[in-house]
């Protein structure tokens, strides 16, 4: 009982917990897209620019790390970046350049 | 002479249109393919997905990554696929 009680008064803070991460989804409001509504790759940039992202290249290897900027060819820089090949971390760099031509795709790192 | 009436027409491009909000597949240049539901695209067919299977083929087998949501790179689309699924194409094979 104590602990369902616990729990209910873990739960009520949630509106303070959606203040900590509304600053991060930084959609302005009017601009909010529906859960199921087109996002078109510009959105998507938006969205995703300044956050953790996932960046695989054509030749298999993944750049996980904090996309700082990003333009029409897909060349991108970013931050904190590791490099994983077969899946096995294999250097980090502090900042990098990824010619577009060789993004297979962006992908948004999931929250953990 | 009769001339052929023109029938209606479909630019490629919106047939895919008209699959954004449903799941595609996407069958890549070289041994990968892609599944998700359709956000948008643009002029390149640069496509934004959301819950995406990423599937990679490999001498050693097939590997599937999953992803949220994605910005896919148009360069190495070669095929795509309304309501496609691989994982169906197998289960009708079997079938």
């Amino acid at each position: 009982m104590s602990q369902a009680q616990l729990d209910g008064s873990l739960a009520a803070p949630s509106a303070l917990q959606q203040l900590w991460l509304d600053p991060l989804h930084a959609w302005p409001a009017a601009q909010t897209p529906p859960a199921m509504s087109k996002k078109s790759p510009g959105d998507f940039i938006k969205q995703v620019l300044g956050r953790p992202v996932i960046v695989k290249l054509n030749n298999g290897a993944d750049y996980r790390g904090i996309l700082t900027c990003l333009d029409g060819y897909m060349n991108l820089a970013m931050e904190k970046t590791e490099e994983y090949v077969d899946g096995e971390l294999k250097h980090k760099y502090g900042d990098t350049f990824i010619r577009g031509n060789n993004v297979l795709y962006i992908s948004q790192q999931p929250k953990k | 002479m009769a001339s052929i009436s023109a029938a209606p027409s479909y630019l490629p491009l919106a047939l895919i249109d008209k699959c954004i909000g449903s799941r595609i597949w996407v069958i890549m240049k070289g041994d990968k393919e892609i599944v998700g539901t359709l956000r948008g695209f643009d002029d390149y067919v640069n496509m934004v997905m959301d819950d995406v299977r990423e599937y990679t083929f490999t001498p050693q087998g097939k590997k599937i990554t999953h992803l949220e949501s994605i910005l896919l790179n148009g360069n190495n689309i070669t095929m795509m696929i309304p309501g496609g699924d691989p994982e169906e194409g197998e289960k009708a094979g079997a079938a």
